[in-house]
């Protein structure tokens, strides 16, 4: 089943002369439970299809459902309320709230929607991500690796359709960057979770099971993993 | 964490330094706000106490009445107090001097201006209050207590116990005849023409309103037109909207600088965390949501700061008006005054308080949660995206080296931000302009004031000059040794002699007439050799009077060596007639200038000889009478010395008085130092006044000092407004320029790293500090003009007057807009200056 399905996104910055196609016509699914990669050099078009997946930016053109649900159909609040429960964000540069520690930055997209969180899940996310010693840490407290465990819970608390990652590792050292990708792998695994992942790490794209390459907006290829067609 | 909205509180914890500065801003806000007002209505209290002590506390009266009229004003359902005056007759005493005793009932008493110095008021037929200083005069000298033989207008002797003794007035004393009053009733004053009516309306009544209805009962009606002026309570509803535009001007002024103040806190507080609403706003909160966590810490800010102010409001201005009654300031004796609690003062700052936070807070929480996320996500470490603009003037701060331009292109890079920060500065110094120029007016218009006010004594003598011209020129009544000795008495501030006036003409040519009075005032002026005959009061003015004549000086000198030389006199040629449009409006007359010359005939003919003409020179000319009323209507006063005005003297042969009296000091005037005992200032003068036969002593100890101590808490009044608005206005332009500065902690960090010095740092951001008080005050002073003007022609109904452009406001706001601006920025770059360079690059928003 489809979870994301993507249909002639077209991006466009600018106007006349200084017209950007950011995205140009583009068009593909992925499944429940699977683990993409996006890559692609540094003006691809990479962020810009992940905003669009995400639903912060609007298409100049083209359709994105998610879990079946047109996501530019829906009104700025509907979609406000669709990313808190659909989708999960995990970002390069963490992106906390540093005034709230570090289970009530997992639980925030649940406290948005006026719902008390389900204790034993979180409590299982929070030993999944090992972090069951820092509960009550602050973001300024916490490692870069511990932070970006911090923003993969927040990710997951709600139980998104999909997971969307900018670059998660882009901020660490191999160790800790290695913890993060086991960590989103085993998020397809227990929780069956599908997970997009923006890099330009080719090895963090070796542990995705399909790759999308991204070239001046035009999608080239779309393969299973790099690692297991070589 | 039960919410989101919780976060609010945890964002005001964690910035507990930033929240208070918000709330300490919200406190000064409301609590000057509260003060503001509390002062504002005591000063309308004042004025009112003031018209009531002057004029009587009636609203509305009937110079004749009838027994018709006065059953019906008795039974009627609106009418509070009903009190019935009738003016006695003159009773002449020994030594040329009277009694007029006028009747009134028990309402009467309280409504006209009576002031009791000692005992009550009568309560009974043969009761009655006399002026202290007719106690002596009296038959049989009583006291207070004592008993007085009368012999009334009909010729019947009574008797009367004298229970109450009352204020000295200067006019009975220098006329010789003082005011009484004896108790009466309606039982037995004849209500006839003779006899007037005054009444106050009950409370809650609209008086205004009734104005008409009570009009129509008598054609001799008539209002206390002071009173109700100040009590917004005019009959003249065009006045009444005139003062209800003046004050709404004034607070709408003072509540947008309050918001902005506000406003800035608020803004930076967003502007820094704008980046966390992006995040937010990805990982699915609403704009809603957003904007509810802003109002929530609106919410707790001033749920903290607004009752906070209010309290310091009150006991600030209690306790700073308590220290100045008790301390130093003694002399200003404010017993009459008290702090009154308003309900309306507080509850009015109460709301505007709280609603000018949240529509302080309502641009940042729109900013808030409009901000786009994608931005959020893109700008990582960055506060604000911000569209730089390039300037394409270069500015006078280039002229300061790289520190200057890069001053210069940081003001002008960002408009919002721009127009933000000079918006703050440009209120600021408007409400500083606007303020100074309004309380400035209106104090001249409460407080026309000069020396006349400082005189607490008058000693007059009362020569008899012989018809036939036989009488020989006068000699000093009192020697100049004697002036002297006076001087020296402890408490006394100045002895000035007292000459006889000329009534002459000056003949004006056309050129020299001001053809503005002409053309307003409707008058014409007789046509003498060519020129026009303008009416003239000539004074002499002793070295005494001169010295005061200084602090009046527009032009030219007082200087009595000078005025020697070549016959040099001094004017006043402002003066205050009725326009043709039935308003009082000050204007010149003449339009002399220092050196011109000036035609003066004595003695009045169609075609004046050498004889009765005087040629003397314009040496000075000063803005109002130092002495006497400060305007004339339509008469121009030369001043002159004795040299000068005896000559003046000689061009009236005709007047046996004018030559009789000549140059000789008739009189004395004594004014007194503030707060000093006038006791035994008059037991000298009354020692001095025996020794001068047919001399009179006129005491208004009593009555200057009221009248000084009104118009010096008049003073505190205006002062403390203006203290306040400047206080205001200078937290505003503290917090705007360092909202400004602080915003780029992060960008002077960057310049501190590719090598510039905190030296350089500092004067780069102290050159944008003043440079922004520049540009503030430019667009404030033209504002403020614009504002003031509109005052003014609101004024201008009330009482017309000349528009002065307020230069002494927009100097003060302008210094202290480029000053506050300097040092503002001076601890935030102290504070950069030791923080740590990496710290601040690194620092996330």
């Amino acid at each position: 089943m489809n979870v994301i399905s993507v249909d002639g996104l077209s991006k466009s910055y600018g106007k006349g002369g200084t017209r950007v196609d950011a995205l140009k016509d583009v068009s593909f699914s992925i499944k429940q439970g699977e683990f993409v990669a996006v890559v692609g050099a540094s003006g691809s078009g990479k962020s810009t299809l992940l905003h669009m997946l995400g639903g912060l930016d609007r298409p100049t053109n083209g359709y994105v459902h998610i879990d079946g649900e047109d996501l530019y159909g829906l009104k700025e609040k509907e979609r406000a309320v669709f990313r808190r429960r659909k989708i999960g964000f995990i970002f390069q540069s963490y992106n906390l709230i540093p005034v709230l520690n570090v289970e009530e930055n997992i639980q925030l997209p649940l406290l948005l929607d006026h719902r008390q969180p389900d204790k034993v899940f979180v409590n299982d996310l929070i030993h999944t991500l090992g972090l069951q010693d820092r509960r009550k840490h602050l973001p300024s407290e916490l490692s870069g690796g511990q932070q970006q465990r911090v923003a993969i819970g927040r990710a997951l608390a709600y139980r998104p359709a999909i997971v969307l990652a900018d670059e998660p590792t882009g901020n660490l050292d191999t160790r800790n960057g290695q913890e993060v990708i086991e960590l989103l792998k085993l998020a397809v695994r227990q929780y069956h979770q599908t997970v997009v992942v923006i890099t330009h790490d080719m090895n963090v794209a070796a542990e995705a099971d399909r790759v999308l390459t991204l070239q001046d907006g035009l999608l080239i290829s779309d393969s299973s993993s790099v690692g297991r067609s070589l | 964490m039960k919410s989101y909205g919780a976060m609010a509180g945890r964002y005001l914890k964690q910035q507990r330094r930033k929240s208070i500065l918000t709330i300490v801003g919200i406190l000064l806000s409301v609590a000057l706000i509260s003060a503001l007002g509390t002062m504002g209505q005591a000063l309308k209290d004042n004025v009112i106490l003031n018209a009531k002590y002057n004029d009587g506390s009636f609203y509305f009266g009937y110079t004749e009445s009838s027994p018709d009229l006065y059953a019906k004003l008795e039974k009627h359902i609106l009418v509070d107090q009903l009190g019935i005056y009738r003016k006695g007759g003159e009773i002449p005493l020994q030594d040329d001097y009277s009694i007029t005793i006028d009747k009134t009932d028990k309402d009467g008493f309280r409504l006209l201006p009576i002031h009791l110095q000692d005992g009550r008021m009568p309560t009974a037929k043969d009761e009655i209050v006399v002026e202290q200083w007719i106690l002596d005069r009296l038959p049989g000298t009583p006291k207070l207590n004592g008993v007085a033989e009368l012999k009334d207008t009909d010729g019947t002797t009574r008797s009367y116990r004298i229970v109450g003794v009352l204020n000295n007035q200067q006019t009975s004393q220098t006329n010789g005849s003082s005011k009484a009053y004896a108790f009466s009733d309606s039982s037995d004053i004849a209500l006839d023409s003779g006899t007037q009516l005054l009444l106050t309306l009950k409370p809650g009544v609209d008086i205004n309103q009734q104005i008409e209805s009570f009009k129509k009962l008598n054609p001799s009606f008539f209002t206390n037109d002071d009173l109700l002026i100040f009590m917004g309570e005019s009959g003249d509803s065009r006045l009444n909207s005139t003062l209800m535009i003046i004050f709404s001007t004034l607070v709408g002024l003072v509540v947008l600088s309050t918001v902005a103040v506000i406003y800035n806190a608020f803004h930076i507080a967003v502007l820094e965390r704008i980046r966390q609403f992006g995040l937010l706003r990805t990982i699915g909160a609403s704009p809603g949501q957003i904007r509810s966590i802003v109002f929530r810490e609106a919410t707790v800010l001033s749920a903290i700061g607004v009752p906070l102010g209010l309290l310091v409001g009150w006991f600030g201005l209690w306790f700073t008006l308590s220290i100045m009654t008790q301390n130093g300031m003694k002399i200003m004796t404010m017993d009459s005054f008290e702090l009154t609690f308003h309900w309306w003062i507080m509850g009015g700052s109460f709301i505007i308080g709280f609603a000018a936070v949240y529509l302080a807070a309502w641009l940042p929480a729109r900013k808030a949660s409009s901000v786009s996320p994608v931005e959020a996500v893109k700008g990582a470490g960055s506060i604000v995206r911000e569209s730089f603009r390039h300037v394409r003037t270069p500015s006078l701060l280039s002229l300061m080296g790289i520190e200057g331009r890069m001053a210069s292109n940081n003001i002008r890079r960002n408009r919002a931000k721009f127009r933000i920060t000079t918006f703050s500065i440009v209120i600021s110094v408007t409400l500083f302009v606007v303020f100074h120029y309004f309380t400035q007016q209106s104090l001249t218009m409460t407080t026309t004031t000069n020396e006349n006010d400082r005189l607490a004594f008058q000693l007059l003598s009362n020569s008899s000059i012989e018809e036939d011209g036989s009488s020989p020129q006068l000699s000093d009544v009192v020697s100049d040794n004697v002036m002297r000795q006076l001087g020296e008495l402890p408490g006394v501030y100045r002895v000035y002699g007292n000459y006889q006036k000329l009534n002459y003409q000056v003949l004006v040519p056309d050129e020299k007439l001001n053809k503005d009075y002409v053309q307003k005032t409707g008058n014409s002026f007789e046509r003498i050799n060519d020129r026009n005959t303008v009416y003239s009061d000539m004074y002499l003015y002793d070295t005494a009077r001169l010295k005061e004549a200084a602090k009046y000086l527009q032009s030219g000198t007082v200087d009595p060596m000078k005025l020697a030389e070549g016959d040099g006199v001094i004017l006043v040629q402002t003066v205050k007639p009725m326009t043709v449009d039935d308003k009082r409006e000050l204007m010149p007359i003449t339009r002399y200038k220092v050196g011109d010359k000036l035609t003066v005939m004595g003695e009045y003919s169609a075609s004046p000889t050498a004889r009765q003409l005087r040629e003397v020179t314009v040496a000075g000319i000063l803005k109002q009478s130092p002495f006497e009323s400060p305007y004339q209507e339509n008469t121009l006063v030369v001043i002159a010395t004795k040299p000068t005005f005896a000559k003046l003297v000689t061009a009236d042969s005709q007047s046996v008085y004018t030559k009789a009296y000549g140059t000789a000091r008739l009189g004395l005037d004594i004014a007194i130092e503030d707060g000093a005992n006038s006791g035994p200032i008059k037991q000298e003068l009354e020692q001095i006044a025996r020794t001068i036969p047919g001399s009179r002593l006129v005491d208004i100890a009593a009555e200057q000092k009221e009248t000084r101590n009104y118009n010096l808490q008049m003073k505190i009044f205006v002062y403390s407004f203006l203290s306040i608005i400047g206080v205001i206005g200078s937290l505003n332009i503290i917090n705007t320029v360092q909202t400004n500065l602080l915003l780029r902690r992060k960008e002077i960090g960057l310049l501190q790293a590719v090598g510039m010095t905190m030296g350089q740092i500092r004067r780069m951001a102290s050159a944008e500090g003043v440079w922004f008080g520049v540009i503030g005050s430019f667009w404030g002073i033209l504002l403020g003009l614009g504002l003031s003007y509109f005052l003014y022609k609101r004024l201008n109904y009330v009482r017309g007057f000349p528009f002065d452009f307020p230069w002494e406001a927009s100097l003060i706001a302008c210094g202290i807009a480029m000053l506050v601006g300097l040092l503002s920025v001076q601890t935030p770059l102290r504070r950069m200056a030791k923080a740590n360079l990496l710290e601040e690059l690194r620092e996330e928003a």
